[in-house]
């Protein structure tokens, strides 16, 4: 009987839902692998200060090799997304490096990362948001575009050289049309990646395959008979648990299954209404992807490993550590992972298992029935910009500035590793963390002793102004292992990246309607996949039900919506 | 009566000012005091809580983020008309209602009967140390009791699953099915709170005239009918109070909640309006249509709320208004 | 008092029934401090019961390393005691105007109150009133908004229509006005509600953080609260390709800031506990 909380409609982060929202899911495989894209040494002539429009240093310097420093010294607003493992610090070396070398000094209004989503939405609704806004997923910035709070940052592209260099040479073109709204424009600056950075997959214990020469799956073919052949080995143990309730396992066997994403909303999550669907480039038209028949095979799939006892039927519904402690505790074989949770996982394993006593490595996509696919895109979250901005009389120089530092290799790099010579060296295209200083989180220097942590005080390695594995390749794989490189590269060698579906140019109000259209057919969705994998109705026999229940519900409508739309616009294009 | 005593005896104000001819305006000067106290809260409700209530109008306007925060146009009962009609959100109205009116049949006697046992304690120290660990739950955050509450329930490690295996030979799983959602919600609802309820319980009981107790007891009667026609009779208005109020919040289902323990594997049964609005603001951010579902959820709650105080007025002595 | 036998097996079965009440109430609890002072090995083992295993201070230490973490446990406590007493200044002066029966208009400000319980404007409009008034980035930012929660009026209101009318009455004949009468004789015989206010108002602040969050920019000003939930979501993230992900928050992070949180606010309950003394005030007032 607690004090009647007043009924405010919160709106709370649910920080796995936006891991899920990823549209940087799959990458786009068809880039060079590797270092293929190696930037020349070309430096573009620096002694100007950011020019005024001029276009004619768009022909003059390799990609994200423009220079950049203010004239006077100016000051900028930014929102910043604080993330606890590195709270913000005012002394960070960040703010000086920025400020060296490019004369801007940084105003920041510093939210929770929990709670930035929130924040953001009050702020730029009331008009008092900062002029730079970061950590803004492509999609995010739709509802605020009603209102031009926020710029066209189209429009603008001409004036950032680095950013339209790199979209230029690494074929980004048709993934940033991907961010167009009705009008022809869009409204946020994505951070790029040069190459393709697949990020779910399967970890499973090696040492074990090992033991029983079992080879590694490689389709989920494979995958069924590995989990078999575990089950005879280990009859007590139910070899694949899995964590994320299941959502990213089906964000992975949905390019191999229906060539589209697949993945189940968790809890909590919400439904983009771009991700229900599965483009047919033959037909050019969009299909309802729940109703297919190919996505009846990849929950029979899984409802088959449920059924004999390989999948854990609590993957469902137990928490994520659960989960891991399963198979950290050697009581699973198999569960779903990302690049940055197996040096966790690892570590834990260290201790409970003890070194040595164990092995783990990513499998590569599995193939399924519709081939070895990938779906995703090399567009990460990016920066919006609002009219703050244009009303700044130094726009053209904020303008460059964020050019500078988010899509040129100087800025980057600085961002990401600190002051050459000083917390890093590079030598041949590799990067070395210094003596003195120290970053457990991306594995490097774990081990060493009173020295200082790269990102928690000095600011470098921030999640607001770089990308693990974005970026051009070189600083993409800097902070790589080799493990981790070569896997990316396996990966983008032996699946196909699929093309990005067109966007469906829907108007402000059509858009809304079609939102709340599909938000409950996909609960439904949601709530049948999983039913339908644990068994709990049987996928067969309860199958036609199904579709007909979509279609009451309103999919055909929505689809038919979809293609309308997206027929009309393309005639209008 | 009382009036005219306390009239009588109130100091004359000084000059008597034109305007305090009327009946109304003299009787406020003459109880000026009495009314002073009004002014600063009666301030804060209009300006903190009914000023931002015009927002409200944006149920019924279009709402664009950024733009004017009254909203662009009007738009009439266009969001309204959205969820009525739709036959989900009816689901989930269902799915709060159960879950509330079940939070309230049963999570509110608890912390009455707790207090009163409490109360039949003795020993100071006891009752002390009893009381203090039983609120203690209250400090926990959602996310660690869902987080318990999930450990506790799992098939395959949680404790209850240990038990009902012993008893019936295999396990439930507990959180995949629907049926077993609103009894673990409410279960883990009176765990968190019981304790923390009884405070205020604990606070009436002080409040009882000890000469009552005296002369039932002198009456001859035992420990149970004192706590029937003393003790119960005594924190009545308190327990009114408190149903009354919980009656209107029986839709504020908490989303946080339900938000951590539920999946979509139970969406028909767990997922309630709060949880809804989330998703739909996640996706969405369409701030109109969740202020009309938020209106929509506040005039029930008020009607309840104006039923619950009508029901009280015919049977008791105590009510809201 | 003379018992009755079957009072007396009454009371046994009570102390059973109340230790029991105890044990499940504790043990989760027990897990959960437990937790917080063991180390990660044992806990990714499942191997903690009710006392640690592997006892060490690594995520204490971390987290009460953080200078920011002082500052804000600071603000937590200024803002909690500035806002308790703003709290129970205004809902004590309101509550017990309501329960004057003669008051005109009694019925329209109770409800005016009631109204509010359930009709409020949401984030954007509550945001923009207090960015228009100034107050943001201000303590009172974080205190004003909800000076009053209109449930907690109502149960004071509730109490002090409880209280004897004769001794006001005997006050007012003898010429105390109003303001006499509150301090004198009504806040004296209030001491349970006030004490009970007192704690649910504080435990409130303590606790609050959306406020704070909405209202606040710079981290200096923060919560505590506010710290540790960006904490507890931060550890309980899923990952992705940008460089947030990586968070190194301990396996026990949520369970050692339960521990800090919630250990100073709890203690306050026993100091306030000799409030509630069973009506040996109401006593004084025959003679």
């Amino acid at each position: 009987m607690s004090v009647i909380g007043r009924k405010v409609v919160v709106r709370k982060i649910a920080a796995a839902c936006l891991a899920f929202a990823v549209i940087a899911v799959s990458a786009a495989g068809c880039s060079p692998s590797g270092k293929g894209e190696a930037v020349s040494s070309a430096q573009p002539a620096s002694s100007e200060a950011a020019s005024q429009g001029a276009s004619s240093q768009a022909d003059s310097a390799a990609p994200g090799e423009y220079d950049f420093k203010s004239e006077k010294p100016v000051t900028f607003s930014l929102m910043f997304s604080d993330n606890p493992g590195y709270p913000l610090k005012n002394d960070w070396k960040l703010w000086d490096a920025i400020k060296d070398a490019t004369n801007v000094t940084l105003d920041v209004m510093v939210v929770p990362m929990a709670s930035y989503n929130d924040k953001r939405s009050v702020l730029i609704a009331s008009g008092d948001a900062p002029e730079i806004i970061p950590k803004t997923y492509p999609g995010q910035e739709v509802p605020f575009i009603p209102s031009g709070q926020i710029l066209a940052v189209s429009d603008l592209a001409d004036k950032m050289p680095n950013y339209s260099s790199e979209v230029k040479a690494w074929n980004l073109q048709s993934d940033v049309n991907t961010l167009l709204q009705k009008n022809g424009k869009y409204y946020v600056l994505p951070e790029l990646h040069e190459s393709f950075n697949v990020d779910y997959s399967l970890c499973v214990r090696t040492d074990i395959l090992k033991k029983n020469s079992i080879a590694m799956p490689e389709s989920w073919d494979d995958v069924y008979s590995v989990l078999k052949k575990l089950k005879e080995l280990y009859p007590d143990v139910t070899p694949f648990s899995d964590r994320w309730q299941l959502g990213a396992l089906l964000q992975i066997a949905g390019p191999g299954f229906c060539k589209t994403n697949t993945g189940l909303k968790t809890a909590g999550a919400d439904w983009n209404s771009g991700s229900t669907f599965y483009y047919d480039k033959d037909q050019d038209q969009f299909v309802f992807y729940p109703t297919m028949e190919e996505y009846k095979t990849e929950l029979s799939y899984f409802s088959k490993l449920v059924k004999e006892g390989l999948l854990d039927k609590e993957s469902a519904t137990q928490s994520d550590d659960q989960a891991k402690s399963k198979f950290e505790n050697g009581k699973s074989f198999m569960i779903t992972t990302n690049s940055q949770e197996m040096n966790d996982l690892r570590t834990k394993m260290d201790a409970i298992l003890g070194e040595g006593k164990y092995e783990v490595a990513k499998t590569n996509i599995p193939a399924g029935p519709a081939g070895a696919n990938l779906v995703g895109t090399r567009l990460e979250n990016g920066i919006m910009l609002t009219k703050k901005a244009q009303e700044d009389p130094n726009f053209e120089t904020l303008l460059k500035f964020v050019d500078w530092l988010w899509y040129s290799k100087e800025g980057e790099t600085l961002a990401k590793w600190g002051i050459e010579g000083e917390t890093y060296t590079v030598k041949d295209g590799k990067y070395t963390l210094n003596e003195g200083y120290t970053c457990p989180a991306y594995g490097l220097n774990p081990d060493a002793k009173d020295a200082k942590d790269l990102r928690k005080d000095l600011g470098f390695g921030c999640g607001v102004f770089i990308l693990t594995a974005g970026g051009p390749n070189e600083l993409a794989y800097s902070m790589m292992n080799d493990e981790e490189k070569a896997f990316i590269e396996n990966v983008n060698k032996t699946r196909t990246l699929l093309p990005s579906a067109p966007t469906i140019l829907y108007d402000e109000d059509q858009r809304e309607a079609q939102n709340l259209l599909v938000q409950p057919v996909m609960d439904y969705v949601n709530q049948m996949s999983y039913k339908f994998i644990l068994g709990q109705t049987d996928i067969d026999t309860g199958w036609d039900a199904y579709v007909q229940q979509c279609k009451t519900k309103g999919s055909e409508k929505y689809t038919e919506t979809a293609n309308s739309v997206y027929q009309e616009s393309k005639k209008a294009q | 009566m009382e009036t005219e005593l306390r009239a009588r005896k109130k100091e004359p104000r000084g000059t008597v000012r034109p305007f305090a001819r009327g009946k109304t305006a003299r009787r406020l000067l003459k109880d000026w005091q009495l009314y002073s106290l009004l002014i600063l809260p009666v301030a804060y409700f209009i300006l903190f809580k009914y000023g931002p209530m015009l927002g409200n109008v944006i149920a019924f306007r279009k709402y664009v983020p950024g733009g004017p925060w009254f909203g662009t146009q009007w738009v009439g009962l266009k969001y309204f008309k959205m969820f009525i009609f739709d036959g989900n959100f009816w689901m989930k109205f269902r799915n709060t209602v159960v879950i509330g009116a079940s939070s309230l049949v049963f999570g509110f006697p608890l912390p009455i009967v707790l207090a009163l046992l409490l109360n039949e304690v003795r020993s100071k120290a006891f009752k002390k140390t009893v009381q203090t660990i039983s609120y203690l739950p209250h400090f926990l955050s959602v996310v660690i009791v869902a987080g318990m509450t999930i450990d506790l329930l799992s098939p395959s490690s949680g404790f209850v699953n240990v038990i009902v295996k012993a008893l019936t030979g295999h396990t439930v799983a507990f959180m995949q099915e629907s049926g077993y959602f609103v009894p673990v919600y409410v279960i883990t609802g009176i765990w968190q709170e019981t304790g923390w309820g009884t405070i205020l319980y604990l606070a009436a009981l002080t409040n009882i005239n000890p000469e009552l107790y005296e002369a039932a007891e002198i009456d001859g009667a035992s420990r149970w009918q004192q706590t029937l026609h003393v003790t119960l009779p005594g924190i009545l208005p308190t327990i009114t109070i408190l149903l009354i109020l919980n009656t209107g919040a029986i839709l504020n289902v908490g989303f946080e909640k339900v938000l951590l323990l539920y999946n979509p594997a139970i969406y028909d049964t767990a997922d309630v309006i709060s949880t809804y609005l989330y998703r739909i603001g996640m996706e969405m951010n369409s701030f109109s249509y969740a202020t009309a579902i938020g209106l929509f959820d506040s005039v029930i709650g008020f009607l309840l709320i104006a039923l619950a105080n009508f029901f009280s007025k015919k049977f008791s002595e105590t009510s809201l208004w | 008092m003379k018992e009755s036998a079957s009072y007396r097996v009454f009371r046994v079965f009570n102390a059973i029934l109340l230790l029991i009440v105890v044990a499940v109430t504790l043990f989760p609890l027990l897990n959960v401090v437990a937790k917080s002072f063991s180390d990660m090995k044992y806990i990714a083992s499942n191997a903690v019961t009710f006392y640690p295993k592997g006892f060490n201070l690594k995520t204490y230490r971390l987290i009460m390393s953080d200078s920011m973490f002082w500052i804000d446990y600071k603000n937590t406590v200024v803002y909690t005691v500035v806002g308790t007493f703003i709290n129970l200044f205004m809902t004590t002066i309101f509550a017990y105007a309501l329960s004057v029966p003669r008051l005109m208009g009694r019925k329209f400000f109770t409800g005016l109150a009631v109204f509010t319980m359930f009709f409020n404007g949401g984030m954007i409009p509550n945001y923009l009133l207090v960015r228009n008034l100034g107050m943001r980035n201000t303590l009172w930012a974080v205190v004003v908004p909800g000076a009053i929660s209109a449930f907690n009026l109502i149960v004071m209101r509730t109490f002090f229509e409880g209280l004897p009318r004769e001794l006001e009455e005997a006050a007012a004949i003898d010429g105390m006005g109003t303001y006499g009468i509150v301090a004198h004789i009504v806040l004296p015989l209030s001491k349970p509600i006030l004490a009970t206010m007192t704690l649910f108002y504080a435990v409130g602040m303590w606790n609050t953080w959306f406020g704070p969050f909405l209202y606040l920019d710079r981290p200096e000003a923060f919560p505590v609260s506010l710290y540790l939930r960006n904490i507890i979501a931060g550890a309980s993230q899923a990952s992705g390709t940008d460089a947030d992900a990586l968070g190194e928050v301990a396996s026990n992070v949520k369970a050692v800031t339960i521990v800090l949180t919630a250990l100073p606010i709890i203690c306050v309950y026993p100091f306030l506990q000799k409030y509630f003394v069973q009506g040996m005030t109401l006593g004084s007032v025959k003679g």
